[in-house]
């Protein structure tokens, strides 16, 4: 259905687009010149001499592999865990399952800083500390209640017919979950795997607390090491932050689609 | 499991116990490189291996509290002395080092005296010199000061008539990277020292408040006042920060005529600004304040950083073998090479092999002969004060606090 | 498990009508408790037994060496004559409001705006997702470059921002924390309409332009109402968000100037790692966690949608 342009929401998307892009400007453009060029140029000035030299740090590899770790790690409990407690809450009789929802709720509600002191304290006294085990726990912990608001949203959009369709079949709920409400949730899914793996990857607060050493470092540590006692690298770091969200803009470039179809159901109808 | 929580803060196990294998902590920025090496040369000779440990940027203090006292517990770390490792010794996790100097001397001898008494707690030294000093400086662009026709000011009273004279040209007179607080905190120690000599701040940490109401303490609170009103810093510096690079910018492009800041100042430029550090870059001490009671030559700023010891180690031999190091000449020739100043006695020697041979041995002259070197009052005060302190640094620069609101709040820090 | 997404019926479409079904035949064929149980003893263990012992901790004087002491109420008492706490509780209800108030019509009219099938929209949508994957300390360092005072956007426009002094004024602070955090979130709340936008039936629109109704008049008369849900969704997360926010808060102003923009999340986060006072900490991240529970349940409750499920079967 094709409809006459709209003006206002034109100009307005141009507005937007400004907002948003101009922090994303001074930042491409400040990776592509020197510690030197960048200071004189100033952040809204046009680079004169171009270079690739913040864009060839070598250290990194090791906090790549550690964040794709943490990363995978984290949706996969994710997956794990939270599709079975949506289906539980969306389609259990017992009063238990709804309590458990509503605790997830109010899980919403706890900042991850508040019981930041008692976590390093058990992750210590767990063996964890220092450990890349360590961080993949309470971070998926804390990425669940989200996780469980949007598949449930989208597992109430499934039509109590088709449950009863299969239940008449005499399917048990094993059947169900895998034949029709996995299936049918895949956009949710999708939704959860690019929230879970934005809180995995951009993690800050557990890996700062929980590790130490360099060989358990995370892509938001290793930015940190352009942080000096006085002063920044701004284009190394920027650099940096350009490379660490490739993946996961690739991610979402991919499941755009499903994404929002998986939105489509959030917050029920 | 309030049980539990207290077997966590009680437990002062060393890391891995039983292993062969000390832990260094420290600081993680750009010296590390030399540090490891350093690392590997023990390495090679000591049955006991050392691991250095980094803990990056900002949040070191938060981190080094909350591993200090469990099983991570490193065997030596880095610090700034004084405040920063007090409630580590109340809590009686250090080692005082009287042992280690007694069998040898030098750990204490070989440092300049100014430098090694800032990790001097209660009576005992808790640390041992590593890095580098940093002193705090006027730094100035000399072809702003030539432009307006003025000097680098050496009294408290031409610097206010200069500040005049440079706002009148439309110069912001003083950059100040009034957003991280501790810059604005530096004219506080300078101003205070310089008028009431180093005894005024020392005994407020020792836990005298009164000392904060003194004529004294008016007196360089009002001159402090004076000189912001004189429209010195401008009206905007709450919003640039120097750790951004915001401040040194306005220094280097003419924007600001004077910054004050630590020694590091130099090399930030370096490496922004090569051509200005080449040309135009002056650097020199605080003005002196006419009648003040403190030593023209005092300074302040980081004194230095220290390793102080863990009582818990189970290697104390090899901790003392490690810390011989912090004298030796390869450790002092990688310090400067990277643009760190040692206090060790034997700095001089190595000085023309520094990165800026001028710039470092002025710096060195100035820390050998200071009769007092004013540790940072952020460092001073246990880490508990530092909050309460920047804010009211902060309003009393903007205003919000007055004279005595400023000497109320001061009178309120967590003693030491 | 982990490659949930492979789907056994792929070609079942997704419903897209969305009749009101009879209450179907109970128990059988349902999912027991074992199903929610898992997930229930994870979250448990990694999120409510580090709460049990910030309830422990709230009650004692501890600052992270030796070991804690029982303190009674003392914490309790400490926090409620501490002016800076209560400012700081305002102060978070300021930027909890101000941020639904500015992010909520923002996100509506780009979700609805992105829900056009048009390329162009496409494009300019992972655009506008950007800020979301940038981490904390990038938004930091580039939104204090574009506002740096003497060489960023407000050297360029004195006529609106003065002397540039955000950063060094109350509401100008407050300002700019509403204005990064609405860069920054607007994308999620962004797709959550985007989706929901999709999802309303086009037979209500040619139904309108058969009925002659414009555009602004569809916009309000379907369109909004056809959100109503989400808009309850995403202002539960904004207000849950908004109350407990305090990276923007560090990274941006440190609480400043003076304790200005010191919201009661990053007034924690100082007592507990700058002035390691941990049991007050754990008082005041105790006293967030229910003052955000209890406005997210008030809300839960007042929109029913812990009783969604029923709504929709119980017809």
């Amino acid at each position: 259905m094709r409809k006459r342009p709209h003006y206002l929401a034109g100009f307005g998307s141009l507005v937007w687009l400004f907002v948003v892009g101009l922090p994303l400007y001074v930042m491409l453009v400040a990776t592509f010149q020197s510690r030197a060029d960048y200071a004189a140029n100033g952040p809204l000035g046009l680079p004169k001499k171009l270079t690739f030299d913040n864009y060839l740090n070598d250290g990194f590899a090791q906090y790549f592999l550690n964040t794709v770790i943490v990363t995978v790690s984290v949706v996969a409990i994710i997956l794990l865990l939270v599709p079975p407690l949506a289906y539980a809450i969306v389609r259990s009789d017992g009063k238990a399952t709804g309590r458990v929802f509503r605790l997830f709720l109010l899980g919403l509600a706890i900042p991850s800083q508040a019981v930041i002191v008692p976590m390093f304290y058990l992750i210590n006294e767990a063996g964890l500390y220092d450990n890349l085990i360590g961080v993949i726990l309470p971070t998926a912990a804390f990425a669940m209640p989200v996780c469980v608001l949007i598949l449930t949203g989208v597992m109430r959009d499934i039509t109590p017919e088709l449950y009863e369709a299969m239940t008449v079949d005499g399917a048990a709920p094993w059947r169900i979950f895998r034949q029709l409400v996995l299936p049918l949730s895949k956009g949710g899914l999708s939704t959860v795997i690019v929230f879970s793996s934005l809180q995995a990857w951009n993690g800050f607060l557990f890996p700062l607390v929980l590790t130490q050493s360099a060989e358990n470092k995370v892509i938001t540590m290793g930015l940190y090491d352009f942080q000096t006692e006085h002063g920044v690298d701004i284009p190394g770091l920027l650099a940096a932050v350009v490379l660490s969200m490739l993946p996961i803009l690739l991610v979402y470039l991919f499941a755009r689609r499903a994404l929002i179809q998986g939105l489509m159901g959030v917050g029920g109808k | 499991m309030a049980l539990s929580l207290a077997a966590c803060g009680g437990s002062a196990a060393s890391s891995d116990g039983g292993s062969d294998t000390i832990h260094v902590l420290v600081y993680g920025d750009a010296t590390n490189k030399v540090e490891k090496q350093l690392v590997d040369t023990f390495n090679k000779t000591s049955k006991v291996k050392a691991v250095l440990d980094t803990i990056p940027g900002a949040d070191y203090q938060s981190k080094l509290q909350t591993v200090i006292s469990g099983k991570q517990a490193p065997d030596l770390f880095f610090n700034w002395g004084g405040g920063s490792i007090k409630p580590y010794v109340d809590a009686g996790l250090l080692m005082p080092l009287d042992d280690f100097i007694a069998k040898n001397p030098d750990l204490k001898s070989n440092f300049l005296p100014s430098v090694f008494n800032t990790a001097v707690v209660d009576g005992k030294p808790y640390g041992v010199p590593m890095r580098g000093t940093q002193p705090v400086l006027l730094f100035s662009n000399k072809k702003a000061l030539q432009k307006a026709g003025v000097t680098a000011p050496r009294t408290w009273a031409e610097l206010l008539t200069t500040v005049k004279t440079l706002k009148a040209k439309g110069v912001t007179p003083i950059a100040l990277g009034g957003g991280d607080k501790w810059p604005t905190q530096m004219w506080f120690q300078y101003i205070y020292d310089r008028v009431a000599g180093p005894e005024l701040f020392q005994k407020a940490v020792d836990g005298d408040k009164q000392v904060w109401a003194s004529e004294d303490s008016k007196k360089a609170l009002g001159m402090l006042k004076e000189l912001i009103d004189a429209g010195a810093f401008g009206t905007n510096y709450d919003s640039v920060k120097f750790t951004d690079g915001g401040s040194p910018a306005l220094l280097a492009t003419g924007k600001a005529a004077f910054e004050l800041m630590g020694s590091w100042e130099y090399s930030t430029l370096q490496d922004a600004y090569p051509d200005f550090v080449k040309s135009d870059l002056g650097y020199g001490t605080f003005p002196t304040v006419e009648g003040g009671k403190g030593d023209p030559d005092n300074l302040a700023g980081n004194t230095n950083n220290f390793y102080s010891v863990l009582k818990s180690t189970e290697h104390p031999e090899a901790v003392a073998e490690f810390l011989k190091l912090m004298y030796s000449d390869q450790f002092v020739k990688d310090q400067l090479s990277i643009g760190n100043l040692p206090t060790t006695t034997n700095t001089p020697k190595f000085l023309d092999g520094s990165a800026n041979p001028a710039y470092s041995t002025f710096q060195y002259d100035l820390v050998k002969k200071a009769p007092a070197f004013q540790l940072s009052w952020d460092q001073a005060f246990p880490p508990a004060a530092t909050t309460t302190l920047h804010q009211a640094i902060q309003q009393f620069f903007n205003g919000q606090m007055g004279t005595d609101a400023f000497i109320a709040a001061m009178q309120n820090l967590p003693a030491a | 498990m982990t490659t949930a997404t492979a789907p056994a019926v792929d070609s079942v479409e997704k419903p897209g009508a969305r009749e009101r079904a009879k209450r179907p035949g109970t128990g059988v064929g349902r999912p027991g408790f074992a199903w929610a149980a898992p997930a229930a003893v994870f979250f448990g263990l990694f999120a409510l037994v580090p709460l049990a012992l910030v309830v422990v901790l709230s009650f004692t004087r501890w600052n992270g060496l030796g070991s804690p002491e029982f303190a009674g109420l003392e914490n309790w008492s400490k926090l409620l004559d501490d002016p800076v706490m209560v400012k700081s509780l305002w102060l978070s209800l300021l930027l909890t409001v101000l941020g639904v108030l500015v992010q909520t019509p923002i996100s509506i009219l780009l979700g609805v705006w992105a829900a056009g099938h048009q390329r162009n929209r496409a494009v300019l949508s992972a655009i506008y997702f950007v800020p979301l994957l940038l981490s904390i300390t990038a938004v930091s360092v580039l939104w204090r470059a574009v506002l740096d005072p003497n060489f960023g956007v407000p050297s360029q426009a004195k006529w609106l921002f003065g002397d540039g002094n955000l950063f060094g004024v109350q509401a100008s602070a407050l300002g700019v924390l509403v204005f990064v955090s609405t860069w920054q979130f607007t994308p999620l709340h962004t797709l959550l309409y985007q989706g929901a936008a999709r999802a309303i039936p086009q037979v209500l629109y040619q139904a309108a332009q058969i009925d002659g109704a414009g555009r602004y008049r569809q916009f309000f008369h379907i369109t909004l109402p056809q959100l109503r849900n989400t808009i309850i969704t995403s202002t539960i997360l904004m207000v849950v968000g908004g109350l407990t926010t305090f990276d923007t808060v560090l990274i941006l102003t440190q609480g400043g100037p003076g304790t200005d923009t010191t919201n009661s999340a990053y007034y924690m986060y100082q007592k507990a790692f700058k002035s390691f006072d941990f049991g007050m900490a754990s008082a005041i991240a105790l006293l967030l966690v229910l003052v955000a529970s209890l406005v997210s349940l008030v809300m839960v409750r007042l929109s029913g949608y812990d009783k969604m499920r029923s709504t929709m079967e119980g017809v």
